[in-house]
């Protein structure tokens, strides 16, 4: 018998479909509500303390979706692999979201002196005087003055933010250039793209643990954790695999993801998110292991201000929200091959970053520290960072929409459109 | 008991898994309950095709999993708060942060062992003997190139004749009859 490929054709528009733009300004009436709720709290509560530490939260869940969807993209040329042709476009769309990061962060910036102690006191020896600082942060800021001032801050965050830019712009700029040749040049291309991201990895690294070391590790100067640009490294991979899943599943009720996404594809990607999760549970307890066996009085202050005076409860609450529940529902075959319910799950981790980032965030400051308390300002966390993922989302609709939603000249193209078992 | 004898059933060779799937998703359409694939790497339609949903693999290996955690866990408290207390660095007896390695890795090892074992037991393996291997053409090709479809004479439906004609309407490399 003749054999029989039935193979799809890709359709003929690959642009985004019409309903991306309900999203856009769902999002966008979503950020208008809470951003007027985050002024409502901050108005109840007498103070923007919290707006800027909630902001912190936002900026890093934003920060993580665009330099963490830069970085998969990387890794996925560097891999290859068919579940790379449904994400590289959305996870172009998301690294070419970079300028909202940067209005963002230059809210920080600017705020500098209300969120980072070290930016704050400029004579420590007063300070320590006056009882605002006590001995070891005093130390600590003393010590660290070289790496963490403000020109510092500025200079090495400007930095990062050229290099990730340059890279976004040279992969995506490519990738458009790769999908008008001929597609006898593919290995070129493969090999081009292959050669640029590899390095860049190496780089993405190392800028994002800075990125993570200033705006958020030296909140608290005085501690310090050498895994924890990694930390942020693989809870980048968890977030945004998540919602690179959400995007593409949510993309395939019309066409071309319709045609593109099989089920084996998103299989995979449900068993990738997987292992990050497994990996993210891993580092994050390996740095709690390693302090609590060590027992230092340098480092386990840190630990100590998130888990006493009912933090225990946070910290309870994000090893299940982050860990437990989605390792669970993972692990079923049956949720991973179903759409809906996978969206469900990486919806829920997203959430969970989001609330693990809140952990890690608040207890940073002094009154906060060993004591979670009530206050209207605390809610902040529950508007600011939506408002702001809002407001990137929108922008992120309109980078997708700026361009086919699937490359091209790519040799997967041709095995994705056939049926699933030819090469089961 | 007595040797078996007579007919196992009928073996279709196909060339590729497309055209095995085809063929074993109209015969299950057409009322065949008693049919099996035999393909040289795994083709989880093929298992589709003929409506075979679950396997207990999974379960297996959860709870093997959740065995081996308990075991373990059990063991480090029980060592470290009855058996042979100790101070070490002035830490309580049950300090739960320094089991959780041990526990997790008996976790993985007895989820990989049952998963491996469990999948061997439930395939009924090892198996000293089946009547397929009586087939030269599965003999030779059923681990390297060949997907066979065997409809097998248990099934109330099969009767030689018309089997071997349905069979051969699928248009197969060869049709043959296997005995015990």
């Amino acid at each position: 018998m003749a054999h029989d490929t039935r193979a799809k054709t890709l359709p003929a528009d690959l642009g985004a479909p019409d309903f991306v733009n309900g999203w856009k300004s769902r999002s966008l009436l979503v950020g208008v509500v809470f951003s007027v709720i985050a002024a409502g709290l901050a108005f109840a509560d007498g103070s923007i303390e919290h707006v800027l530490r909630a902001w912190v939260l936002g900026l890093m869940l934003t920060f993580g979706f665009s330099v963490g969807g830069l970085a998969l993209l990387m890794v996925q040329y560097c891999s290859g692999g068919k579940w790379g042709l449904l994400l590289r476009r959305p996870l172009e769309a998301m690294s070419r979201t970079l300028p909202v990061v940067f209005v963002y962060w230059v809210v920080v910036a600017l705020e500098m002196k209300r969120l980072y102690l070290w930016a704050q006191v400029s004579d420590v020896a007063a300070a320590l005087k006056s009882g605002f600082i006590n001995e070891v942060q005093a130390h600590c800021i003393e010590f660290k003055r070289p790496m963490l001032n403000p020109g510092a801050f500025v200079g090495v965050s400007l930095l990062c933010f050229a290099i990730w830019a340059y890279y976004s712009w040279r992969l995506t700029s490519l990738g458009l250039k790769r999908d008008s040749d001929s597609e006898s040049n593919t290995p070129y291309w493969i090999k081009k793209l292959e050669n640029i991201s590899g390095p860049g990895i190496v780089v993405y690294s190392l800028t994002m643990t800075a990125a993570a070391i200033y705006w958020v590790m030296s909140l608290d100067p005085t501690w310090y954790s050498s895994v924890y640009g990694l930390l942020f490294l693989v809870g980048q991979g968890y977030s945004v695999l998540a919602l690179g899943i959400i995007v593409s599943v949510s993309l395939s009720k019309a066409e071309p993801f319709k045609t593109v996404l099989r089920q084996v594809e998103q299989h995979d990607l449900g068993k990738l998110t997987f292992a990050f999760v497994m990996l993210n549970i891993y580092l994050a307890f390996a740095q709690f292991l390693i302090i609590w066996s060590g027992n230092s009085p340098e480092e386990i202050p840190w630990y100590l201000d998130r888990i006493r005076g009912h933090w225990g409860v946070i910290i309870t609450l994000d090893f299940i929200f982050h860990w437990l529940i989605p390792f669970s529902l993972l692990l079923s075959r049956d949720i991973k091959r179903n759409k809906k319910r996978l969206v469900r799950v990486c919806q829920w981790i997203v959430f969970a970053k989001a609330f693990d980032l809140f952990w890690l965030i608040e207890p940073n400051f002094k009154d906060a520290a060993r004591n979670l308390h009530f206050s209207w300002g605390i809610l902040e966390y529950a508007a600011v960072p939506v408002a702001m993922t809002a407001f990137w989302i929108a922008f992120f609709c309109t980078r997708l929409q700026s361009r086919p939603l699937v490359q091209t000249n790519d040799p997967h193209v041709a095995e994705i459109l056939e049926p699933e078992h030819v090469h089961a | 008991m007595p040797p078996r004898e007579g007919t196992y059933g009928l073996l279709a060779e196909f060339e590729t898994p497309g055209d095995l799937i085809r063929a074993a998703r109209q015969a299950r359409q057409d009322g065949w309950r008693r049919l099996d694939c035999y393909t040289p790497y795994p083709v989880e339609e093929a298992a589709e095709a003929i409506g075979f949903h679950r396997n207990k693999v999974p379960l297996v290996t959860l709870v093997g999993g959740l065995m081996g955690l308990a075991a373990m866990f059990s063991l480090e408290t029980w060592i470290s708060v009855l058996a042979f207390p100790l101070n070490i660095g002035g830490r309580p007896t049950y300090s739960w942060p320094a089991f959780i390695v041990p526990a997790y890795e008996w976790t993985i090892l007895w989820a990989g062992l049952s998963a491996a074992f469990g999948m061997l037991a439930l395939n009924g393996l090892p198996a000293l003997y089946h009547p397929l291997f009586n087939a030269p053409n599965f003999r030779d090709g059923a681990t390297s190139d060949k997907f066979f479809l065997c409809l097998e004479a248990l099934d109330p439906k099969f009767d030689r004749v018309e089997a071997k004609a349905y069979l051969e309407s699928f248009q197969p490399v060869s049709v043959v009859e296997v005995e015990y």
